[in-house]
């Protein structure tokens, strides 16, 4: 089991390394650079151009630019972001913790209403299984931002009383703050729980046509013993898979829900960074996004084998 | 002990109904072992699971008549009133035990929480019975195999956790339903050893399901023949063996290959 995370553990570093070259080369295949829009003009003379990368190191060879990058990674050092001049690692630290607590909460969320939804429709079956595999399809088909624009639109027209894009920051009023992220977490963990609520309804199907629920109930164990010990335990694993696979799912939308709601995250920072060519930024961004997303999938594989003892990494 | 009257089971599917049991009666008395013997599909296991009120996960059932245990009629009970007849007073051993044990719990506390739950015993309480209850039924060292997942036992060693389930609160009645059909014949043997010992010593009363005349050679002193959700014959063993009156009796026992003889054309 620790041998089995220790290696997990290592084979995330070439990953991480394929996932920054891939970024690197993308980013340059853009057209234009910081330099250009910076300048927020195609009229600048080639002169002024030309001193704005040399300061940045954008003259240098691609190669050169990269080795310098992961020299400073290596370090612990993620460069300085040519807008600001800031350090990156100073302007992402505050807003990743925004997103990730936008994250969770939805995660939470689509947790929450997958489970509870995949369950009675297993369980219930008739009118309950028709009303939640509607609702789940009719979410599936509509966007996330779909869903948050209609948030914003019902909250706003019929609710003013609710603030909608008051973003309270965590350290002045955590329960305010809690509570501004709220509906933006919401329309984020929507069209998640519709893939946890699908698959627990599997799993529970599944599970309840085993023989040992019939020996559970021929014990004469109370319900809530059956339900809780044989059939939710068995179904949990596939759930736990398909809900660390959609942390790569809830990162991304993350990055809509927080234009939406203007709420000062990662996706935001990101989105403007891109428009910027603010290249130390996106490369920093995608480097602790990746990272979150392989270390989750460990954690879901150490959580396999804490639910089921046939799981094995030996 | 056991009376049962005009019992009826219909299955219902989408509005249709098919009825597998054709208003059968029976009795078994305490202590009594009886065997019920019939081809699959003949009935003979629904009607040992209307006896613990068990409809197959997913179909819809109704039961029809009247069960009668010491005088009280299951079928009047309500759903949480039968939780505490199942396992407590009528236990039940099924076919497959490489399927009948979760998975991800360990073998001893699958017979923990059924003693939790009927004998009011305390955790540490449970766990010291649960030892005893896996070294009754033959399983060494049970202080430790307790702890182990069903994944980590054969077969014929599930069947023996099964068996000390089923006998884990001492019910007045355990209903075997082809208890050994999906095991090796060697472990059959022992199986069906074990039941006849613990039968004894517990002083339970066994109805033993099985298509296979040769499995309760033996084990019953009665046995009714069940086709087509009816009961065609019934009778102590050694008569009904000596001379078969009903055709399809007479067709099961011609089943039974014997040593010495050759088969007919």
């Amino acid at each position: 089991m620790i041998r089995m995370v220790l290696v997990r553990l290592a084979l995330t570093i070439p990953i991480l390394l394929g996932v920054s070259i891939v970024a690197f080369g993308l980013m340059r295949m853009l057209p234009g650079d910081f330099a250009e829009a910076a300048a927020g003009t195609t009229s600048v003379s080639a002169e002024v151009l030309a001193t704005t990368r040399a300061q940045l190191g954008l003259d240098r060879p691609l190669w050169e630019q990269y080795g310098i990058w992961l020299k400073g990674v290596l370090t612990g050092d993620l460069g300085r972001s040519f807008a600001t001049k800031r350090p990156v690692t100073t302007e992402l630290l505050p807003r990743l913790a925004v997103t990730a607590e936008l994250t969770l909460m939805a995660g939470l969320i689509a947790m929450i209403i997958g489970v509870a939804t995949g369950l009675a429709s297993a369980r219930l079956r008739g009118r309950t299984d028709w009303l939640v595999r509607g609702w789940n399809s009719l979410l599936l088909a509509v966007p996330n931002f779909v869903v948050a624009t209609l948030i914003v639109l019902v909250f706003g027209l019929y609710f003013p009383m609710i603030g909608i894009f008051n973003y309270v920051p965590f350290a002045k009023d955590p329960i305010g703050n809690i509570a501004s992220l709220l509906l933006p977490a919401l329309s984020l963990g929507l069209t998640v729980s519709v893939t946890i609520s699908e698959n627990t309804r599997a799993a529970v199907l599944e599970v309840s046509s085993q023989d040992y629920v019939m020996v559970a109930r021929a014990k004469g164990l109370l319900a809530r013993t059956i339900l809780g010990n044989y059939l939710v335990r068995n179904a949990l694993t596939p759930v736990i898979t398909v809900t660390g696979l959609q942390l790569a799912a809830l990162l991304g939308g993350s990055i809509l829900i927080e234009t939406i709601f203007t709420i000062p995250g990662m996706g935001q920072y990101l989105f403007d960074s891109v428009t910027r060519r603010d290249y130390p930024v996106i490369q920093a961004i995608v480097l602790v996004s990746s990272t979150i997303v392989l270390l989750t999938n460990v954690l879901v594989d150490i959580a396999y084998a804490r639910v089921d003892a046939r799981v094995s990494y030996e | 002990m056991l009376e049962v009257r005009d019992l009826t089971a219909e299955f219902i599917r989408e509005g249709e109904v098919l009825r597998v049991v054709q208003r059968i009666g029976f009795d078994i008395a305490a202590g009594e072992a009886v065997g019920f013997v019939g081809e699959s599909g003949s009935g003979k296991s629904v009607t040992a699971r209307a006896v613990m009120r068990l409809a197959p996960e997913g179909s819809s059932i109704r039961w029809g008549g009247r069960i009668l245990f010491k005088g009280q009629d299951l079928l009047a009970l309500s759903e949480r009133e039968m939780t505490d007849v199942r396992g407590r007073r009528i236990a039940m051993v099924f076919q497959d035990p490489m399927a009948s044990l979760n998975p991800v719990m360990t073998v001893g506390q699958q017979i923990d929480d059924m003693l939790m739950r009927h004998m009011s015993l305390s955790g540490a309480q449970a766990r010291k019975r649960t030892v005893e209850l896996l070294g009754l039924v033959g399983i060494r060292d049970p202080e430790h195999r307790a702890d182990d997942y069903p994944h980590q036992f054969s077969g014929g060693m599930r069947q023996r956790v099964l068996i000390a389930i089923a006998v884990s609160c001492e019910p007045d009645l355990l209903i075997a339903d082809e208890p050994t059909t999906a095991l090796d014949v060697t472990v059959q043997a022992q199986i069906l050893r074990l039941l006849m010992r613990l039968r004894r010593e517990l002083g339970m009363a066994l109805m033993l399901i099985t298509h296979d005349f040769g499995v309760i050679a033996g084990m019953v002193e009665r046995v009714y023949v069940m086709n087509n959700g009816e009961i065609v014959e019934s009778g102590a063993i050694d008569t009904l063996f000596a001379a078969p009156k009903h055709p399809y009796t007479q067709a099961l026992l011609a089943a039974v290959p014997r040593i010495g003889t050759r088969r007919s054309a």
